[in-house]
């Protein structure tokens, strides 16, 4: 009586069908779906030892990030392909809404000229510092150990392409008005030597270059996001409302939804690692390293705001709360 | 004043290529990753993608994709069209989805390092559209799959076959990670969005969408169009890459990629799309011969495509094509003997009505493959299954992970391509396989086909039974005939009538 049992039918997928409830959308397309994570000495199906083979047992399998099951890694907001299209082609016809509405206004003439230089300044070189951030998600993406967080990551390198579109926009949009101080020409050399920005370029250069997936994340999603996100987006914006710029902070706001989503679950993240001991190390070690390459990034942009008191110190206790709100 | 053109902002949004001080450019674009041939980044900043979208039509024309695409599987929910479809068309679905969909969600990694690490700002943004079709394609072919669970086990391995060791699941595998998963940035651009996209998947989805609304699946036949409309688009990241890379001196170099692609990339088409297109879809609806289509398409389409860009066609293309005429067919017989090793039920396919058509648009089919196909239809007929079923392992190309086949019988032309690299002999189907291994021997040297590690004592006890443990098939998943013999049935009647 020892016939191999006969499979049968199952409500889910297999991997799904061990527990009792009934699994959602979200866990259906997103769980379990990195293969390259099966065999650790191989990542590939392929020599196990190329140089790209390589790359991953070094910058992923051998981190000092570890957990047993990242699989079982949730993003909080649940997001989808097709609810992420929902909610961002809602999100920019009101972004579109706003940029249309000023344009009729003429919102760009009532600028003062004084406040343009300050764009051409601080706040059109900032597409190179989006542009960075998209980047380093889809590193971070094609690096994850479980798909559950490459969907986050490839998300939010889709939002960074946004902020980046947005500030393109409104850069051409500037230059119709503003034809003398530079706009569409000039960021990439205030991006490259201009000591607003050379902190963030600094930060965001060697983020990029942190290849070890768990470094990566800490040096990106808990530093240089919410620096950004503190100085260059609520910061920046902050200032836009005593310069009679309106659009610019709401523009920002409507950023800084994208932003907020990226917190839940990187929060969730850093609350699953810290589960397993050794990782608690492992993440302040490199908050250690990491963190006041951020604090130095918000205090030379924060420092060229016009009309902004303590926009440096305010921008830096918010990052440092976020991260205190994450156990670490 | 309102709302600004594309045009006007186009070129500010990929103006972001800068010049790194805190780290080396080597640190920032490592080579690994990279693969630039050392076309340093000016270079790249001609690059001009020929289709140009942004963020904000992006999601409102996605949206409109997915509202589309979900309202049909909705609308059709309740039909049963599942149901009366011809088990034939069930397994195509099957096969399908157990070799896509994770193959897809793997193509989104290599999309984002393409994101990550292109030099052209044009190849980064229009990449990360295709980290966000890759996210799509997954989620598609997951979620319609997820359905059918309930009715048929084996429909789990739409989710199951590449955490398998199965070994079609093996040769897929070997070849997505070897066209793009396992790629640079650079090689990633050429070998997976112009080779295989362009090449072949796109004129894969639409013969696949043609075949579905044939056999009645208008789901299916919805989802791949849409499928298809992401593809064409975010294919197009490759042919500036190519012009890139030509322009700077690298046409040797672009060429061997393009032609290592085209090779892998024909093998898993001939696998899986070969016998569904001559064998699993009913006689009736098969529009054209497998043989047709790859001349139509690969012959003259994609070689115009090729010409055009400034390469040359592959050195190995007329043998390709002499291919056209019987591999899959070997394949076909492969799948079907090797029948329990499958996670879908292959359709024999070789009806007395299916072999005239197959002697039609293959002369001489009858006397090669068809006889090797008569010894089992005569073990059928006597009631005799267990001759029909495998005891022995095949050969298994170190290149493709397919078993080495090629015509029996009268034209018989099977060969080993054998090579001998750092004292271990590998073996090839053919002259191209062994060639693609010879290119870069150090990506493939250490890997152990199927067969390789059952002779190495990891496949235990060393029988069919434990190669089908070790590929997580268990009865209630393992392949059978699709139609349960029937077909059986006119040979039977066939013979009676011959008495």
């Amino acid at each position: 009586m020892n016939q191999p049992a006969i499979a049968q039918p199952l409500k889910t997928w297999s991997h799904l069908a061990a527990r009792r409830r009934k699994p959602s959308e979200y866990e259906i397309v997103s769980t379990n779906l990195h293969y390259t994570t099966d065999r650790p000495d191989a990542p590939f199906e392929l020599d196990p030892d190329f140089g790209l083979a390589a790359w991953y047992k070094t910058h992923r399998n051998a981190s000092p990030l570890r957990h047993s099951d990242w699989n079982a890694f949730r993003d909080p907001d649940e997001m989808v392909y097709r609810t992420y299209n929902l909610l961002q082609d809602g999100q920019e016809n009101y972004v579109f809404g706003l940029l249309d509405q000023f344009s009729e206004r003429g919102h760009d003439a009532m600028l003062d000229a004084g406040w343009a230089r300050h764009l051409s300044r601080l706040y059109t070189p900032g597409r190179y510092l989006f542009h960075a951030l998209q980047m380093g998600s889809a590193y971070l993406s094609q690096m994850a150990p479980a798909s559950t967080i490459s969907n986050c990551a490839t998300y939010q390198t889709a939002d960074s392409l946004r902020w980046l579109t947005h500030t393109a926009y409104r850069t051409r949009e500037l230059s119709k008005t503003f034809g003398d101080l530079g706009f569409g020409t000039g960021e990439r050399a205030i991006w490259e030597s201009d000591p607003a920005w050379q902190g963030f370029r600094e930060l965001v250069e060697k983020g990029l270059a942190a290849y070890d997936w768990g470094e990566h994340f800490v040096a990106m999603n808990l530093v240089a996001r919410p620096a950004v996100e503190e100085a260059v987006l609520r910061g920046l914006g902050q200032t836009a409302r005593h310069n009679g710029d309106t659009l610019l902070a709401l523009l920002g706001d409507a950023q800084l939804l994208d932003a907020d989503r990226h917190r839940r679950w990187t929060t969730a993240l850093v609350k699953m690692a810290l589960e397993v001991e050794g990782n608690r190390e492992a993440l302040s070690g490199w908050l250690a390293k990491w963190a006041p390459l951020g604090d130095a990034a918000i205090d030379a942009y924060c420092r060229r705001l016009p009309d902004a008191r303590d926009a440096a110190g305010a921008a830096r206790d918010a990052a440092a709360a976020f991260r205190r709100g994450l156990g670490l | 004043m309102a709302l600004l053109e594309r045009a006007e902002w186009y070129d500010i949004a990929r103006s972001t290529n800068w010049t790194a001080t805190y780290v080396s450019d080597a640190d920032l674009f490592p080579d690994v990753m990279t693969g630039a041939q050392g076309v340093p980044a000016e270079a790249w900043e001609v690059y001009d993608e020929p289709y140009k979208t942004s963020y904000p039509e992006y999601v409102a024309i996605q949206r409109e994709k997915d509202a589309g695409a979900y309202s049909v599987k909705a609308a059709l929910q309740r039909s049963r069209i599942f149901e009366d479809a011809d088990p034939g068309w069930r397994s195509i679905l099957k096969s399908h989805y157990g070799a896509i969909a994770l193959g897809e969600y793997a193509a989104m990694s290599a999309e984002a390092r393409m994101t990550r690490f292109g030099r052209a700002p044009g190849m980064r943004n229009m990449a990360t559209f295709g980290m966000m079709d890759e996210n799509r394609h997954a989620q598609l072919q997951l979620f319609f799959p997820h359905e059918y669970c309930p009715k048929d086990r084996q429909f789990d391995w739409g989710h199951k076959a590449y955490h398998t060791n199965e070994w079609a699941a093996i040769a897929a595998r070997h070849a997505f990670d070897d066209l793009f998963m396992a790629r640079s940035a650079t090689e990633i651009a050429v070998m997976l969005t112009f080779a295989f996209e362009t090449g072949f998947t796109n004129m894969q989805f639409l013969g696949l969408a043609a075949d579905a609304a044939e056999a009645g699946d208008y789901t299916f036949a919805s989802l791949i169009s849409s499928i298809q409309t992401d593809e064409s688009r975010h294919a197009q990241i490759g042919g500036p890459a190519l012009q890139v890379l030509i322009a700077n001196g690298r046409k040797a170099e672009a060429q061997k990629l393009v032609d290592i692609a085209i090779a892998r990339a024909w093998r898993i088409f001939c696998i899986l799309t070969g016998p569904s297109m001559d064998y699993n879809t009913p006689r009736e609806h098969r529009k054209q011969s497998f043989k047709e289509f790859m001349l139509e398409w690969i012959a003259g389409q994609f070689e115009r495509a090729l010409i055009d860009l400034g390469l040359d066609l592959p050195w190995y293309w007329e043998k390709m094509i002499a291919e056209f005429d019987y591999q899959h067919h070997a394949y076909q017989m492969g799948l079907w003997f090797w029948r329990p090793t499958l996670w879908w039920n292959p359709a024999a396919g070789v009806t007395p009505e299916c072999r005239e058509w197959l002697e039609e648009k293959y002369p001489g089919w009858n006397a090669t493959f068809g006889k090797a196909w008569d010894v089992i239809i005569d073990n059928l007929v006597q009631g005799k299954v267990e001759r029909t079923l495998p005891e022995t392992l095949p050969i298994v190309c170190n290149m493709s992970q397919i078993p080495i086949c090629a015509i029996p019988g009268y034209g018989w032309n099977v060969k080993d391509w054998p090579l001998e690299y750092e004292g271990r002999v590998y073996h090839f189907n053919s002259e191209i396989d062994r060639w693609v291994f010879e290119q870069e021997p150090e990506r493939y040297r250490g890997h152990m086909t199927l067969v390789d590690r059952f002779l190495a004592g990891h496949i235990l006890p060393p029988d069919l039974g434990g190669a089908l443990a070790y590929m997580s098939l268990q009865p209630g998943e393992m392949g059978d005939d699709a139609h349960g013999y029937a077909w059986v049935d006119a040979y039977r009647e066939l013979r009676r009538a011959a008495e």
